[in-house]
């Protein structure tokens, strides 16, 4: 390999150090690793379900929840329970992402009794406050239109998986949209913490300067006598791959540049061709000197970042080429990116001096997304969550070395959808930009300041 | 191994961790850290650290946004661009190339005061990092057909953070109406009007001044050995010739005697305020003093503003914070974005209120011990990674003259009493200082866009 030099071991890529696993009676799974080198410990805490638990219309209800859970819970309002971790320097918030709600939080080692106590009060007995939640509902409305102001490259794969999934659940907005948000109730979201939250949905990654024989009885006496989830976890069937070109225009009067995606259905999370996936996608589109960057941005100046990302959830997830440039420029940016996709469909692009650079650089990059104990305890949680084996993390230097060119055409044919397969969703000023876009497929059309993020 | 540890940093010592597995230990030991000052000025310094096998550089370099004048304003940060855009003995492109191909990345920052170059990379390719540094940082080239086309790219850069971003578009005129005299109200991408026309010329000027090597501090935290990169140091940077020592600012902004208004109308939702109050430099002994009342003031859902103005007063959906840690001082900023029929003078009376209630009353034992608390945390967390550690060591080496202060940091801030916090805040808290920004929503007109 070339990042091995004369007399130095090869860097061979990262292995899991010693951690237990404990899966209690009521289903709740502990997974425990001691590090100590800084003085903190870390958790995060998946509760299986998240938006996929949001009833039909009624997108936004795990966010909510989430942020519910927050404002008070136990013995403490929602003062109080924002100021215990304050007070002591400690982090913890709640989160609702696609297919799972997240609490996360690290405190200071001396404090991790008082965090195991917030954390248990969070989950097993929060005050789930209607004026509370009222407040929540407002303000949720409120930030999406405030995000519509601002970077919208940020919003764009909001609209981008609306288009590109329609009813599956994968195409919901997880923190709702501003109609699905005006029909919300304090029942919905207590409603979705009766039905769907409990043990059997919980797993626990703990990292950090702790003794592992001590928190496993503090985190069995807080958790082990739970009650398990009322009903059964979603389940989600995978999604269908688009045939075809649909360009979805969303008006941005005034916008000095237009943000655009195309994409389609591309893998699932247990995909076993990872390793040459992840340098294949890095090659054309995820690291600077990238097929896509190179024509958008180094050689064209067209942009200041184009790039191709994949969404492994349980089920296939999107896979997208995004980007934006100034409006005057939006069809040759456009152009560029799809003639760029199409050499790279080709076979074109990728040689074996590229292979070998991309192999290099996706293990040499490895260690420093798995360096701190947050870092750890959030793939142990996601091995667990996934059902992958630590093989994913330990064999994944191994699989990198050994991906070959035909590895590379393979992944490429079937990973990625032909040109004339795609979901294309532009945010831009319409006026300037409607005609020059209408060749690459049947337009669809709304506005930014429409209360959803697709015309469903 | 306790008897590791206390050996001094000479430059003799080799350090035992070198070969054993990585270490499990409290606390940081100040003592391994090494640091030289090379023949021609350049300052290197070394944390060795061997968790993984990475190795973070960051080269900090003392010029920024501060550092430019009318017509080349944004050409700090341009050049945060043009240094991976070709040498003379390397083509625009192969500097990423060689470093993404060898399983490195990079990336840098600009800000008032500095650019900073950041490299990620495995241990084994230290050498060829070090000689790819000393080539941009003496050969750099500046060819015609990539300044333009890395021109746009700047202005790419410019529309996402400023014209279509109001936050960042409303911030844009504040800081430009908070400074009447000092070079902090420039924007650090540049004016538009400059960018359009920066030439070759102002591009080799600022170049050969700002970019000498007595006037660069490489910091390097990694699986590395001291002695290894003093070494090749001495061999690829050493013979970079030093420069005359840039002109020190001498410009210092006026005191301000009278609060400053400035209104932006744009295509918007969401009316927004912002509030900018001249403040602290990095090195002023009150810093840590600012950044506990900051952190009372705005950090999270416990915090007053927060309490007051999002869950109470309901006059905002956010209140944030950021206060500047620069050479020079800076200004203390306050964040609000409010709902879509938000009134903006309201949510103005009610921050003005909560504001003055620390300058009249201070602030409580128990608010303090929680900043200081966070402070703490937040320093560890600050500290987990190598480019964490990388980052604030080279901040207090430049900032604070010393990057041993860095280690001294949590006593500091122990210090600080809630008498000096209200002193603070009667002292740099008020109307007269501050520079208030409103950002008014109109919706359906023809934007203004270039």
């Amino acid at each position: 390999m070339s990042a091995v030099q004369a007399g130095e071991s090869p860097v061979v890529g990262v292995r899991v150090p010693a951690f237990e696993r404990v899966v209690l009676a009521n289903g709740a799974t502990l997974l425990l690793m001691e590090r100590h080198d800084i003085p903190l410990v870390g958790f995060q805490a998946i509760l299986r379900g998240g938006a996929l638990g949001d009833a039909a219309g009624k997108w936004g209800t795990a966010s909510l929840l989430a942020g519910l859970l927050e404002k008070g819970a136990g013995k403490r309002n929602a003062y109080a329970f924002a100021d215990a971790s304050a007070a002591v320097g400690g982090t913890l918030g709640a989160d609702a992402g696609l297919e799972a709600l997240t609490v996360s939080g690290e405190f200071l080692a001396r404090d991790q009794a008082l965090m195991i106590e917030l954390l248990a009060d969070l989950l097993q007995r929060p005050n789930l406050d209607a004026a509370e939640f009222e407040k929540l509902r407002e303000r949720q409305i409120e930030f999406i239109r405030a995000a519509k102001d601002g970077d919208l490259s940020a919003i764009l794969p909001t609209y981008g998986a609306a288009a590109l999934f329609k009813d599956h659940p994968y195409g919901r907005p997880v923190s709702g949209s501003e109609t699905s948000l005006a029909k919300l109730t304090h029942a919905d979201a207590t409603g979705y913490y009766r039905d769907q939250v409990g043990a059997d949905r919980l797993i626990i990654s703990m990292t950090g300067d702790f003794k592992s024989a001590d928190m496993k009885k503090r985190l069995t006496e807080a958790f082990g006598g739970w009650a398990k989830a009322k009903t059964a976890a979603p389940v989600v069937l995978p999604p269908a791959k688009v045939a075809g070109r649909h360009v979805l225009l969303v008006d941005a009067p005034g916008a000095a540049q237009t943000y655009f995606l195309m994409s389609n259905v591309g893998v699932n999370r247990k995909y076993p061709g990872r390793a040459p996936l992840d340098v294949v996608n890095t090659l054309f589109g995820g690291r600077f000197t990238s097929m896509l960057n190179s024509e958008l941005r180094i050689k064209s100046g067209l942009t200041y970042g184009a790039r191709s990302q994949l969404v492994r959830p349980t089920q296939p997830g999107q896979w997208q080429i995004s980007t934006y440039t100034r409006t005057d420029a939006t069809v040759q940016a456009a152009d560029l990116a799809l003639e760029t996709f199409g050499k790279f469909k080709q076979g074109g692009g990728i040689d074996a001096t590229a292979l070998d650079s991309g192999k290099t650089y996706v293990l040499g990059q490895f260690p420093t997304a798995l360096e701190t104990s947050p870092q750890w305890a959030r793939q142990l949680a996601e091995l667990e969550f996934y059902g992958l084996e630590r093989s994913y993390v330990d064999g994944y230097g191994p699989a990198l070395a050994a991906v070959t060119m035909a590895d590379v055409t393979r992944v490429s044919a079937e990973v990625y959808p032909a040109a004339d397969d795609l979901v294309i969703v532009f945010i831009g000023d319409a006026a300037k930009i409607r005609d020059g876009i209408k060749k690459y497929g049947p337009l669809t059309e709304m506005k930014l300041t429409d209360p959803a993020f697709s015309r469903l | 191994m306790k008897s590791a540890l206390l050996l001094t940093g000479l430059l003799t010592m080799q350090s035992v961790m070198a070969a054993a597995p990585p270490k499990v230990s409290n606390g940081l030991d100040p003592a391994v850290v090494q640091s030289v000052t090379l023949k021609n000025g350049m300052t290197v310094i070394v944390w060795p650290k061997h968790d993984i096998p990475n190795v973070a550089l960051y080269n900090f370099v003392k010029v920024g946004s501060r550092n430019e004048s009318p017509g080349i304003t944004g050409l700090a940060h341009f050049f945060e661009h043009m240094m991976f855009n070709g040498t003379a003995k390397r083509e625009p492109g192969e500097f990423d190339r060689i470093m993404e191909g060898q399983g490195a990345s990079n990336n840098a920052y600009t800000s008032d005061d500095v650019t900073v170059y950041q490299d990620w990379f495995p241990k084994t390719t230290l050498s060829t990092i070090i000689e790819l540094e000393a080539d941009r940082l003496q050969n750099l080239a500046f060819v015609p057909k990539v300044v333009e086309s890395e021109r746009q790219v700047v202005y790419s850069e410019r529309r996402l953070r400023t014209e279509d971003d109001n936050q960042g578009k409303l911030m844009e005129q504040v800081q430009a109406t908070a400074f009447v005299a000092h070079p902090y109200g420039n924007p650090t991408i540049g004016w538009p009007s400059d960018i359009q026309s920066w030439r070759i010329e102002d591009l080799q000027q600022f170049f050969k001044m700002y970019y000498a090597p007595n006037n660069c501090t490489m910091v390097f935290v990694g699986d590395v050995q001291p002695q290894e990169v003093f070494a090749l140091a001495r061999e690829h940077l050493e013979p970079i010739p030093a420069q005359t020592p840039p002109l020190p600012i001498r410009t210092k902004e006026p005191e301000q005697l009278g609060e400053r208004r400035v209104t932006v109308h744009a295509e918007a939702q969401t009316p927004l305020l912002q509030f900018a109050y001249h403040s602290l430099a990095a090195a002023d002994p009150e810093m840590p003093a600012l950044e506990l009342m900051m952190r009372i003031l705005a950090q999270g859902d416990s915090s007053r503003l927060h309490r007051a103005l999002v869950e109470q007063d309901k006059v905002a959906i956010a209140v944030d914070n950021f206060w500047q840690e620069g050479f020079d001082p800076g200004l203390s900023w306050f964040f609000l974005t409010l709902p879509a029929d938000g009134e903006v003078a309201k949510a103005e009376a009610a921050f003005t209120r909560e504001i003055a209630k620390v300058a009249e009353s201070g602030v409580t034992a128990a608010e303090l011990a929680k900043a200081k608390s966070l402070v703490i945390a937040d320093f560890w967390r600050g500290l987990a990674t190598i480019n964490g550690k990388a980052q604030q060591l080279g901040s207090y080496a430049v900032f604070h003259g010393d990057q041993s202060k860095l280690f001294d940091a949590p006593a500091t801030y122990e210090k600080v009493t809630s008498e000096q916090i209200k002193a603070l805040a009667a002292k740099i808290l008020t109307v007269n200082n501050r520079t208030v920004g409103v950002l008014v929503p109109v919706m359906g007109e023809e934007g203004e866009g270039p």
